[in-house]
Order: C-alpha cells, then sequence, then structure tokens
C-alpha cells in the first residue's frame, strides 16, 4: 500500500468504493471509447465529401489486410501486456491516446515510484489514470502549441528543395528504427534482414511490393523468436 | 502551392481536428477529475496526488517535444492536420508512417511519394491508419473489464472448480468450467503473453521479432533498388544508413555514457538529420 495513503478507511469500504469507482469508469471509458472511434473514422469521408471524393474500398482493403496482419496481433499483445501496468482507468486513456511504450508506461512507471504504490491495489489505480490523463493533456497542448508555430512554416516547408526530404521520411524511419531492433534482437534479425535483401536483390519485382513482403518476414522473425525463446537463447 | 498540399492543409481540416481533440482533452479531464476525487476519498493524501500531477506534467514535456518533431516529419506528406491528429491520438510515429507507406502501396501508388499522392488516396490511406491502429481500442471496449475482474478474481474462480470437483456435484464443475469462452480465451492467452514480474513473457519478444520483420523487409528493399537490376537508386539506402548511424550515437550515448534523456528523441532526431542528409545530397548531385 502507498506511503501516502492514511488509515481512515476501512479495507472494506475501501474495496466497495473502489469497485463502484471502477464500474463507473468501465461506463464513462466505453462510451467514450466509442464516441471517439466513430469521430475519427468519419473525419477521412468528411474530407472526401469536401473534396467530392470517397475513401477507395478496394485500396482501402489492400491496404488493411497487411495492416490488420500486423498491428493487431500487436494490438492484443499490447493490450494484455500493458493493462495490468495501466489499470482501468490508464488503459482506456493511454489506448485512445496513443504512445502507450514510448510515453505512458514510463510516466505510469514514474508515477508509481513516486507515490509508492504496487499494481493491482486501487492507489495504483488512481495514480496510474491521473498519471495517463496529465500526460495526455500535456502531450496534446504542446504538440498544438508547435502546430501554431508551424502553420506559418508551410510555405518554407513545402519548397521544393525539401522534397527529397519528406520523400525519403520512411527510409528514415526504417534505417532507425531497424537499427534499434536490430540490436536489441540481432539473432531474430540475421536471417530475415539477409533473405528479404537477397529476395529484392534477385526478384526484383519484389521491390515495389514492400506491405506483401512484411508479412513473410514477420512471419519468419516471429517463427525464429519462438524457437529461441523456447530454447531459452534470448 | 501544390494542390494536394492544399487539400490536405485546409482551415476546415485544422478544424474537426481542434473538435476531436478538445472531446479526448475533456475526457482525459474527467478521469483525472474523478481519480483525483477518488484518491481523496479512500484516504490518499492529496499531496501525493497533487505531486504525481506534476511529475507526470514535467516527465511528458520533453517526450512531447519529439512527438512535434514527428508531426513535422510528417506533415510534408500527408499535411499537418492528419499528422497532428494522428500523433496526439492512438499513434504513434512509427506505426503512422508505416501504415501510411503500406495504404499507399494499397491504392496503387509507389509509396509515400508526395509526386504521387492526390486527395483521393490521402482518404483512403487516412482510413487505413485510423483503423488499422483501433485493434487496442476495441480490446478496451469489449475486453477490459472481463480482463480487469479476471486478473483481480483469478485465484477465486479456480478455488470455485476445486470446490466442486471435491463434492463431485458433476454440474457444478461443468457450469464452472464453461463459465464464458471469452473469459477462458483471455485467461490462457494472457498467461503466455502476460508480462511476468520475474521473467520476460514471449509477448515481450514477439512484438520485438513483429518490428524486427517489419524492418528487415524495408531495409532489404532499399539493398534491392540500391543494386542496377532494381534501379540503381540509392538515396533510400543512403537514407536507412544515415539514419541508422545517427540512431547509433544515440545508443552509444543512452547506453554507454547513460545519456538517458536523449531516449525521447533519438528516432525523430535521427530521421531529421537522415532527411536533411537527403537534402544536401540531392544538391549536390
Amino acid at each position: 500500500m502507498s506511503n501516502y495513503t492514511n488509515n481512515s478507511v476501512s479495507e472494506k469500504e475501501k474495496k466497495e468504493f473502489f469497485e463502484e469507482f471502477n464500474n463507473g469508469l468501465h461506463r464513462i471509458g466505453r462510451f467514450t471509447l466509442i464516441a471517439a472511434m466513430i469521430m475519427l473514422i468519419s473525419i477521412p469521408f468528411i474530407v472526401g465529401a469536401v473534396n467530392g471524393v470517397m475513401p477507395s474500398m478496394s485500396g482501402f482493403l489492400r491496404g488493411f489486410a497487411t495492416v490488420g496482419l500486423i498491428y493487431i496481433p500487436v494490438a492484443i499483445v499490447e493490450f494484455l501486456v500493458y493493462t495490468p501496468m495501466l489499470g482501468v482507468g490508464g488503459s482506456y486513456l493511454s489506448f485512445i491516446t496513443g504512445n502507450v511504450t514510448n510515453m505512458k508506461i514510463p510516466c505510469v512507471m514514474n508515477a508509481k515510484d513516486i507515490a509508492k504504490t504496487e499494481p493491482g491495489t486501487p492507489e495504483h489505480e488512481i495514480v496510474s489514470t491521473i498519471s495517463v490523463a496529465v500526460s495526455a493533456i500535456t502531450t496534446t497542448l504542446v504538440i498544438i502549441a508547435g502546430v501554431i508555430m508551424l502553420v506559418p512554416l508551410q510555405p518554407v516547408l513545402q519548397a521544393e528543395a525539401l522534397l527529397p526530404a519528406f520523400n525519403n521520411v520512411v527510409p528514415a524511419l526504417f534505417g532507425a528504427l531497424g537499427l534499434k531492433y536490430f540490436l536489441q534482437s540481432p539473432k531474430i534479425a540475421v536471417v530475415p534482414l539477409a533473405l528479404m535483401s537477397l529476395l529484392c536483390i534477385f526478384v526484383p519485382a519484389a521491390i515495389s511490393q514492400t506491405s506483401l513482403l512484411l508479412i513473410p518476414s514477420g512471419g519468419l522473425a516471429l517463427a525464429i523468436g519462438y524457437v529461441l525463446f523456447k530454447k531459452g537463447k534470448l | 502551392m501544390n494542390s494536394y498540399l492544399s487539400s490536405v492543409n485546409a482551415g476546415y481540416f485544422y478544424g474537426i481536428v481542434a473538435v476531436v481533440l478538445t472531446f479526448i482533452m475533456a475526457m482525459c479531464l474527467v478521469f483525472c477529475v474523478k481519480s483525483y476525487r477518488a484518491g481523496v476519498a479512500i484516504g490518499m493524501e492529496e499531496k501525493a496526488l497533487k505531486k504525481v500531477i506534476t511529475s507526470s506534467m514535467t516527465f511528458t514535456l520533453l517526450p512531447s517535444i519529439s512527438i512535434l518533431l514527428g508531426v513535422i516529419a510528417l506533415s510534408g506528406t500527408l499535411g499537418v492536420p492528419l499528422s497532428w491528429l494522428r500523433l496526439s491520438v492512438i499513434g504513434a510515429l512509427q506505426y503512422e508512417l508505416n501504415v501510411a507507406d503500406i495504404a499507399a502501396q494499397g491504392v496503387g501508388l509507389s509509396g509515400l511519394n508526395l509526386a504521387e499522392l492526390n486527395i483521393g488516396a490521402f482518404v483512403t490511406i487516412a482510413l487505413v491508419m485510423t483503423i488499422g491502429i483501433l485493434g487496442g481500442v476495441v480490446c478496451c471496449i469489449f475486453f477490459l473489464k472481463k480482463y480487469m475482474n479476471k486478473l483481480q478474481g483469478k485465484g477465486k474462480k479456480e478455488k470455485q472448480v476445486e470446490e466442486a470437483k471435491q463434492v463431485k456435484q458433476v454440474k457444478q464443475v461443468k457450469q464452472a468450467e464453461q463459465d464464458d469462452f471469452i473469459e477462458d480465451f483471455i485467461d490462457d492467452i494472457s498467461d503466455d503473453f502476460s508480462a511476468d514480474e520475474k521473467d520476460r513473457s514471449f509477448g515481450t519478444y514477439a512484438t520485438t521479432a513483429m518490428f524486427v520483420g517489419l524492418c528487415a523487409a524495408y531495409i532489404g528493399s532499399y539493398v534491392g533498388k540500391a543494386m542496377p537490376s532494381g534501379g540503381a537508386d540509392l538515396m533510400p539506402l543512403f537514407v536507412a544508413g544515415v539514419a541508422a548511424l545517427c540512431m547509433a550515437v544515440f545508443e552509444f550515448l543512452i547506453q554507454k555514457k547513460n545519456y538517458l534523456v536523449l531516449e525521447n528523441f533519438s528516432l525523430a532526431a535521427s530521421m531529421l538529420v537522415a532527411m536533411t542528409a537527403a537534402v544536401l545530397v540531392n544538391m549536390v548531385m
């Protein structure tokens, strides 16, 4: 239990109050998440309607088939792994505001250390929810301030000379991210990296099909990871 | 200004994003106030709760600036409003860029290339980016309550099953064992994937492995593009190499020299350095 808790409330009263509180969070959480989801999904349609176009369903299905294969399992794993740390309120907020691994989890861990709470306790749930909420509000405000400063810079950012920068934003991402992940798991990385490079060298048609290459490459890495994990070599 | 960029940076789009973000900020505020009051009600000291608020705020400031750098990186191709929305809600830079690139290929483009993008492709890309990331949200809506109850009351159900077996009440055993398919499913996979206090579970490695595979496919394609048979386009491999080099320097400073604060900036800063290198090389060549 937290070092900051006094004992004027009995454990039973606390438990009953907390169950009711959590039920309330579930109700609001579900309602707001559904409402936010509807808003988010409607945006591409609104922008399309204003411009006289609609999202292409065949293009959507082709894109989503690959994205879903990769990110739905990741989402399920993240849900299972992170929700015990985040608690009820923290989970609803974290999964709608994003940046879970790189921001919300470290922030909750920091708050947990400050308040000296243990995961699974009412105190931890409360601290975690407050910490995620404050973190999300802070991020949103910082980004709003940044966007306000960014708007006048639009002509500069859209200058012809900067075109190579924005056309190479994806290689920049995967170069940086690749090094980070390859260093983390070199044993998993060697075979998929070598195979994908060889495939693209000897079958040039594969180069333009990166979205399809992700499936065998991801599957191979997962299989290698699982075998190494089972053998205790990770 | 390019007509595509004018459309994706239109004023009304900023307004729509502002409405959505206001709603989500209000949600955060409601959760924060309710939790604060609940904390006080169960006897937590207000001093501790205030300390959590201020420390969470200061803890988030630096990483938020790195997210802002991500907005700049993304805004060149997808415009400011969508980048602003995507990096404020649900997403993260690595997801957004990767999914945008996959979706661009889905609509028949070679990738996230400004010269090929049009508003029709943009709305499809935005839809894939939005729906593709909703997995965690959907899990929360449908399974969070059951999962949290399961975690809190796991021992209780096992005990009930055991007691029922002991008194040989077959009906009771069946009832307890057939309790709820979803609960059992969640229980089984959570045992395999949830992080243990002592050991890292396969769930942690599975996510890393998945991203290793993802990066391997992209790096492989840049290697292929650099070969004469692939068009001898060296730029993507060069940019990826500069970003990797920059990230290696960051990793050295973080891991060996203990400059942990750099962790927040390593990805966005490495990308921006590599993108600047692309501009410089293009000018020279």
